[in-house]
């Protein structure tokens, strides 16, 4: 009913909002833009509303604008409920909130949950550069509560203005770091969560899907973020032999290949050691997939993954956060040297109305060749010395793909080579798989690692042969060895004047490593290694947390310390100059009383100090300089010197004694 | 004297938290706030972001993201940071002169106190708090504020002030620090004056006393003046009236100085509490008009007199009574 005294003033409500948005960006970067839109025009129109003083609407159009909000959501998410549209959710919540942001409580709600906005959006990303964006958010949501808590103490407006404000958030930051930094270090991890890790797949923003048809990976070709990075003990494979397997597709019904029930869920055969095997860990980034990479074939598998039959090595969970694991890849093993006869049937069928020209060519090639391997590396040359080119830009396939691209178009990247080239295959009666992985990656002198990017994804194929089992073909590598030799950027054709740019961003993604492995990659398991580093033996939960209590103990105590009992310095300097001689005083006994003015105090001691009427002067100086008129510099100096030398001595003795 | 202690209404949880704090403290003016003193606790703001921040810790432990974790541990740090600086801003405060000035019942009392701050901090946003009404107040290092609560009217008598907090939340209003202080000072509050009094009693009522009967005519001669009606005839001068051609009738000093006889049984009212309002604005009245007055409650009389201490001394009396 009281207009005036509910109308919350522009300086908090403009804090508030900033706080919000700020904490909301990356998520509203992630949403259909529309909800982008929604909340951006709420949270306009309530600073307009702050500041126009207008009224706020009623409960009614509040309740009806939420609802139309909310069937937004549903409508942009098609009822996919996931952790994104959770969050959406809490933005578009948070800004409905402003149409009824009418109350003390009410701003600070919405700074409190933007921090939560701000913790959920790590769920989607961790990178480095959002340090930047945390900090930054949480300096802001402090400023913020600062604001809001001046109002509820009844000041319209901030004592030395916004930079005081943020001078001061930045000063309960940096504060708060070394107590918020030994919470990291030692708060107990869980060993096993809690509850499951959600299915769905989130932002669209996937590596490898499970299945390939010619021109889907396309997408991932123009993505330069990395998707995993591999430290070798020892040295690393040749830029030939990194071959990253992930999803092995037997199934093509024309169109698309797709993985096959029988090999991807067989056990695979225990793989021996050999002697040139590859020791290395891999550092993968989320990516809502359960595929784990490996170099051909691991001996060992990592804990809580499965390999399969056609050495497909997978998660029981999607991969959500950043993961580590530890491979050993012997790459001398042999796959399969007898091919069962059901899976031989599953790698020759092809549809049989489809891709007629290709057929003929490999019918026509069968009777040429007896010989497996001199059919295939007739192909290969094939495809070497007729016109083929190896482009990101290319055309659609239709219904005969193989046909059209092999005969008309022969332009196309990796997996319309290993399409065709695997239908081909099949053709000829060779038993053939096309696998799909990353290929290459860069080797980071620096850091001693090999970033593999998204950009960096291929598919190649494997055909059976006698002898050799599964054998690995490259058809893109006879058409453009270059894709292999330097990776898919030096062919993609990035633009040679941006090569300080991309040894930029490599230098950049050493660092991105280093806080993968201590940053994020920071679990029970490491915690304990950095407690043994320390010398502390294997702690259990509670000694864990005991160790907590006590470093947290010594910090507080520190603080308290550090706050309560060291007197602020006096930002005024004659202020600092007077309280300086007070003390002195205090220690001949002559310290001012509880609450006494300077004045009084002169007037009480002077006569029993050797230089009283000098230092009444003194005290009258510093009424005048402090609370007067006199306050020009030299007048502050003088008097700072004079309280400086001041000789703090008591009257001469025998006249005290004789007042005695 | 009937309402100074019986105002707290009583239930037993505030009885055995009234004695916890007694045995802890002394709770009197002047006191210096330390940390024996002062209690801390989280407010609704404070209690509701522990709760998200619990859901931050849990959702951030389960799925092991670390910079969620750094996050939630950067809130929590803050907030015991922010734990210490509410302390702070008590801590060392010095508090003393607690007091008020009479008022008459049915008018608010302001209790006042002197906050002092020796340390070269700045103390911002403190709060007294009376129960009743609070009221905000910064005090700049080294130097010494007033601090006024009005606290709503009460009966007349002796009243000590209830147990009263100076709290704060600063800074970011999550917790809230707070020191109870309960000033044994009393302060006196005055009978409220009747509304609708009678004038002041005088001219020959003689159950409201004026005072003249009581004189010997003859005595206490003070001056002649014109005769007006209503003078009795036993007063005029006639001597004195024939010399100047006028009537003249003798005037005595009771009259002259219209000194007024205020007794308390012999007030109107129907009751003891009505006579006390009733007197209460005749002594008003007659301190506003210079009339001096005297006050007879009992067998105790005050006055005559028209002093301010007089007033203050049968206010006093009646408020005792």
């Amino acid at each position: 009913m009281n207009r005036p005294a509910t109308h919350l003033p522009l300086g908090p409500v403009a804090w508030t909002v900033a706080t919000f948005l700020v904490a909301a960006l990356p998520h509203l970067l992630a949403m259909p833009p529309v909800l982008g839109v929604v909340v951006f025009a709420l949270c306009g129109w309530r600073l307009l509303v702050a500041r126009k003083r207008w009224r706020l609407p009623p409960g009614w159009l509040r309740l009806l604008l939420t609802i139309a909000a909310i069937g937004l959501l549903a409508v942009s998410y098609g009822g996919l409920w996931g952790r994104r549209a959770a969050t959406g959710m809490l933005c578009l919540m948070l800004a409905a909130k402003m149409m009824e942001l009418s109350r003390l409580r009410d701003l600070r709600m919405v700074a409190s949950v933007s921090l939560f906005l701000i913790a959920s959006q790590f769920l989607f990303n961790e990178r480095l550069v959002l340090l930047v964006y945390l900090f930054g958010g949480v300096l802001l949501a402090l400023a913020a509560l600062l604001r809001i808590q001046q109002l509820d103490v009844n000041r319209r407006t901030a004592p030395g203005g916004d930079v005081a404000l943020l001078r001061q958030s930045a000063l309960l930051l940096v504060s708060a770091l070394p107590m918020a930094l030994a919470l990291w270090v030692t708060f107990p991890r869980l060993a096993e969560p809690l509850w499951g890790l959600p299915d769905e797949v989130m932002d669209g923003k996937t590596g490898l899907s499970d299945s390939m048809s010619p021109g889907s990976i396309a997408n991932l070709f123009l993505d330069d973020s990395p998707a995993f990075r591999a430290e070798f003990a020892g040295e690393p494979p040749p830029p030939s032999q990194r071959y990253w397997r992930g999803p092995v597709l037997w199934r093509f019904d024309g169109d698309t290949w797709e993985r096959a029930f029988l090999p991807s869920r067989t056990e695979a055969p225990r793989v021996p050691p050999g002697s040139n095997d590859y020791r290395y860990t891999v550092q993968l980034e989320p990516h809502e997939r359960r595929w784990l990479f490996a170099l051909d074939h691991p001996v060992r598998v990592p804990q809580d993954a499965r390999l399969s039959l056609d050495f497909q090595l997978t998660r029981r969970n999607p991969i959500t956060t950043l993961t580590e694991y530890s491979v050993r890849s012997n790459p001398d093993f042999t796959d399969m040297p007898r091919l069962p006869v059901t899976l031989r049937q599953l790698a020759v069928s092809l549809p049989e109305d489809r891709n007629p020209r290709t057929r003929e060519m490999a019918l026509e090639l069968r009777e040429r060749f007896e010989d497996d391997r001199a059919l295939i590396d007739h192909v290969l040359d094939w495809l070497r010395t007729e016109p083929f080119y190896y482009s990101l830009e290319t055309a659609p396939l239709g219904r005969h793909g193989a046909d059209e691209f092999l005969f008309d178009l022969r332009t196309g990247y990796c997996e319309y080579y290993a399409s065709a080239f695997a239908v081909m295959m099949r053709a000829a009666d060779i038993p053939a798989r096309v696998v799909t992985g990353y290929q290459g990656g860069f080797w980071q002198e620096g850091g001693q690692y090999l970033l593999v990017r998204n950009s960096d994804a291929h598919a190649w194929v494997e055909v059976w042969l006698e002898g050799s089992g599964w054998t690995r073909v490259d058809p893109t590598a006879a058409v453009s060895p270059a894709r292999i030799r330097s990776g898919a950027g030096s062919v993609a054709g990035g633009g040679e004047g941006l090569e300080w740019l991309r040894a930029l961003r490599n230098r950049y993604d050493r660092l991105q490593h280093l806080w993968n492995s201590w940053v994020l990659g920071f679990d029970a398991d490491r915690q304990q290694r950095m407690m043994n580093f320390f010398g502390l033996p294997n702690l259990s939960r509670t000694g864990m947390a005991l160790l907590m209590a006590g470093v947290l103990g010594l910090i507080v105590l520190a603080l308290a310390w550090a706050w309560l009992r060291q007197p602020a310095r006096s930002r005024d300097p004659v202020r600092r100059a007077w309280l300086r001689l007070a003390r002195r005083m205090q220690r001949r006994g002559l310290g001012p009383g509880l609450g006494e003015t300077p004045l009084a105090w002169a007037e009480r001691v002077a006569h029993r100090l050797a230089d009283g009427a000098r230092f009444l002067e003194l005290a009258r100086d510093y009424c005048a300089i402090r609370y007067g008129d006199r306050g020009n510099e030299a007048d502050r100096q003088r008097f700072i010197r004079a309280a400086r030398r001041f000789p703090v001595r008591r009257a001469v003795e025998p006249r005290r004694a004789a007042s005695v | 004297m009937a309402q100074a202690t019986g105002s707290r209404s009583g239930s037993r949880r505030p009885n055995l938290l009234d004695r916890w704090l007694r045995r802890r403290t002394r709770l009197d003016l002047p006191l210096t706030l330390a940390y024996r003193r002062i209690f801390i606790l989280p407010t609704r703001f404070g209690w509701m972001l522990g709760v998200l921040m619990g859901a931050m810790l849990i959702g951030s432990l389960n799925f092991n993201n670390n910079l969620g974790l750094l996050t939630t541990f950067l809130i929590a740090a803050t907030a015991v940071n922010s734990m210490l600086l509410a302390f702070r801003n008590l801590d060392g405060l010095h508090l003393r002169h607690g007091k008020a000035r009479p008022v008459h019942a049915g008018e608010p009392v302001e209790w006042r106190m002197a906050a002092i701050n020796e340390s070269a901090r700045d103390r911002t946003g403190l709060q007294l708090d009376s129960g009743e009404a609070a009221s905000g107040f910064d005090v700049p290092a080294g130097t010494t504020q007033e601090v006024t609560v009005r606290l709503p009217d009460r009966h007349r008598g002796w009243h000590r002030p209830r147990r009263m907090r100076i709290q704060t939340t600063q800074p970011l209003g999550l917790f809230r620090a707070w020191s109870w202080i309960e000033p044994t000072s009393r302060f006196l509050v005055w009978p409220r004056p009747a509304s609708g009094a009678p004038p002041l009693p005088e001219g020959g009522d003689d159950r409201q006393g004026l005072r003249s009967q009581a004189l010997e005519e003859g005595e206490d001669f003070h001056s002649l003046r014109e005769w007006r009606e209503g003078d009795p005839l036993h007063r005029i001068a006639w001597k004195a009236s024939q010399r100047h051609q006028t009537l003249l009738s003798r005037q005595f000093r009771r009259e002259r100085s219209r000194e007024v006889f205020l007794c308390l049984e012999r007030a109107p009212g129907r009751d003891l509490e009505e006579r006390i309002g009733i007197v209460t604005a005749w002594i008003l009245r007659a301190e506003q008009q210079k009339r001096p007055w005297i006050l007879e409650i009992g067998a105790q009389r005050l006055g005559p007199d028209a002093s301010e201490r007089h007033k203050h001394e049968c206010l006093r009396a009646l408020a005792e009574l």
